[in-house]
């Protein structure tokens, strides 16, 4: 109850106040009910956590909830929008709501494995290079400088041409390998600044071993970051995956939001017949609620790890 | 002027050396390919009767390499090649240098995006002011989650909107091309760019929406930095109008910006592929993704090649831009 009226005003006054707190269990309790307030404070955030929520479960339970081949209706192309077909047909006559949730599955699944990747090189790359400087750190830096500098998306579209991407994990791997800069140059930095901080020194002072510092002291200083900037990472996942799909790029042969946007801009013509609009209309909508999810959930991450963005 | 150009040295030593890193990964890539293209089409063309050095000698004008002797050696042939702006030939349309396609496209894509970031970073900076100075209120709050939708929204989704709304819903735009081939003939006059103007307005468009919340997120957070800073107090003491300090604050504030413009030409530049699909707007983006389509793998990488090379270009232009304007960094080197 304490910790957030004080980090309130300390954060109104001071300018540079990162939180600095020891670690233990009574932080994590502490840390627990300041993620509730700060949900709490407006009800937008708490929508936001629904919205992804409900998009994790689209995407556990999704393929369970349809059959594997999707029933379709060539009488019943683009219908009329009804119960049997809240969000109308495609052009083939499968329910588009159907082709929403079963498509959920695919994309979120590589995004997170992507993420994974991302989070463990990032951290890695950038814990190291801030902390040991040096040579390492010049060799990491040009390393990602290098990663962040090439065009992503086209290097992508190049690299999924050239290999074969069948396979979920080899696609998580090449996203996860193309977009791990951004997250270590970050760490870095915040390991940079950390490091000459008391609490390092003092724990350097009392000749604990390197792990411990880097694992116990650094880490959960640092956590916050690597969490925003996973979230928009397997964010910018799900969309790339999405465009090399509407791009026509990979194979059209599974259930994607991005095979939907490809058929329903490029072949069927849902741009001109208002008819099949609810086909265009229904991916779009998809990714347009879960950016908003995002948006939300980071909005409330920001105000939980950096408190002069709140308002006075 | 001497450490500017010592600056400048760095920045260009640094760019080629990132060229040449991408030209040897495409090499290799190309190379590593399941059914390496060259190969295949060295063996094509010995099939259809052509004698070992004839089909060595079209595959190397195609690829810029030679099929066969060592790797290095190939990759030497290939990179002395490049320098000289050789991109190899289209395999698909046979006989026409990459090169030419290339920087017949180039102009067009940079048209583009540059006209969509200025447009962007206008409207993102003046409602990045807004949404700081407002922060408490509604429309504070509205503008910036406005701001992260738009920014976190993939382009192509804006582009589909844009494109379903504006060409097809109401033409009220045209749905392709640069230019009206069949009205106005290329050349400096009013008519031309005006139609011009007329075919880039939803593309240059689609690119603004796409980008400006990013401009008005950083501008937000470096203006309510900025704002807790003494120089601002004490020019508030000092009896200085409003104006005044708001020119204070907009100038400090803006600097961090030109190091976020560094990175977005990056991204800008990846999202001109859907753009350019969606619009059918001959740039860059559409030759990368025409080649895709088509498997022509030396028009893949010459375009490739030349967006990383704008990307690198336009992040040393950003860099250099930087140092003119905020006069501590010259210091610095």
């Amino acid at each position: 109850m304490s910790s957030v009226p004080n980090s309130l005003s300390a954060g109104a006054q001071s300018k540079r106040r990162p939180p600095q707190r020891p670690v233990g269990g009574g932080v994590r309790r502490r840390f627990w009910r300041g993620v509730w307030v700060a949900l709490k404070r407006r009800p937008s955030r708490i929508a936001g956590l629904v919205i992804v929520t409900l998009f994790v479960f689209m995407a556990v339970a999704g393929p369970w909830l349809y059959p594997d081949r999707l029933p379709y209706d060539v009488d019943n192309v683009y219908a009329p929008i009804s119960w049997q077909h809240p969000l109308s047909t495609d052009f083939e006559g499968v329910d588009v709501l159907a082709l929403v949730v079963t498509g959920t599955r695919g994309v979120l699944l590589v995004a997170a494995a992507a993420g994974v990747v991302t989070m463990f090189v990032g951290t890695a790359a950038g814990l190291y290079a801030g902390y040991r400087r040096g040579a390492a750190d010049s060799v990491l830096m040009r390393i990602a400088d290098f990663v962040l500098t090439v065009p992503g998306f086209p290097l992508l579209i190049v690299l999924t041409t050239a290999i074969n991407v069948g396979t979920w994990w080899k696609m998580a791997l090449v996203l996860g390998l193309i977009g791990w800069g951004g997250l270590a140059r970050a760490v870095r930095s915040q390991t940079l600044s950390l490091r000459e901080r008391g609490f390092i020194e003092a724990a350097r002072g009392l000749g604990l071993p390197t792990r411990h510092i880097v694992v116990k002291e650094l880490l959960p200083n640092i956590a916050p970051y690597i969490a925003t900037n996973l979230l928009l990472a397997v964010t910018a996942y799900i969309y790339a995956q999405v465009g090399l799909y509407f791009l026509g790029v990979l194979p059209l042969d599974t259930s994607n939001w991005g095979v939907m946007l490809n058929a329903a801009v490029f072949q069927s013509g849902a741009l001109i017949s208002p008819d099949a609009l609810p086909y265009l209309l229904a991916p779009l909508g998809a990714i347009l609620l879960l950016t908003l999810g995002v948006v939300l959930i980071v909005d409330a991450l920001e105000e939980i790890f950096n408190p002069r963005l709140r308002e006075a | 002027m001497k450490s500017f150009l010592w600056r400048l040295a760095g920045h260009l030593t640094r760019g080629l050396a990132m060229i040449w890193a991408v030209t040897t990964f495409t090499f290799f890539l190309i190379r590593l390919m399941p059914g390496d293209p060259v190969q295949v089409q060295f063996e094509k063309l010995i099939a259809q009767g052509m004698s070992p050095d004839q089909a060595e000698a079209a595959t190397a004008i195609t690829y810029g390499f030679v099929p066969h002797g060592p790797v290095w050696r190939q990759y030497l042939d290939y990179v002395t090649g490049l320098a000289q702006l050789d991109l190899g030939v289209s395999v698909e349309s046979q006989g026409i240098p990459v090169a030419d396609r290339v920087f017949g496209a180039m102009p067009w894509t940079v048209l583009l995006v540059l006209s969509g970031i200025l447009v962007s970073f206008l409207i993102g900076v003046g409602l990045g002011v807004v949404a700081a100075l407002r922060r408490g209120s509604l429309t504070g709050h509205s503008l910036s989650i406005a701001g992260s939708l738009l920014h976190g929204v993939p382009p192509f989704v804006i582009g589909i909107v844009l494109a379903a709304l504006f060409t097809r819903r109401w033409r009220w735009f045209p749905s392709g091309g640069q230019y009206n081939g069949d009205k106005v003939a290329p050349g400096f006059y009013a008519d031309f760019m005006l139609d011009v103007a007329y075919h880039m307005v939803l593309p240059a468009a689609a690119f603004a929406l796409a980008s400006y919340g990013g401009w008005l997120l950083a501008m937000r957070s470096s203006v309510a930095s900025v704002l807790g800073d003494d120089f601002l107090l004490a020019a508030e003491l000092r009896g200085l109008t409003r104006w005044m300090r708001f020119r204070y604050l907009a100038r400090n504030a803006i600097l961090p910006l030109f190091t976020v413009l560094a990175i977005s030409f990056g991204l800008v530049f990846g999202g001109a592929i859907f753009i350019e699909r969606i619009f059918n707007y001959p740039g860059l983006g559409m030759m990368l993704y025409a080649s895709i389509g088509a498997r022509d793998f030396s028009m893949m990488s010459g375009s490739f090649l030349i967006i990383t090379a704008a990307v690198i270009v336009a992040n040393i232009l950003a860099d250099l831009l930087y140092t003119v304007i905020d006069p501590r960094v010259r210091r610095q080197t």
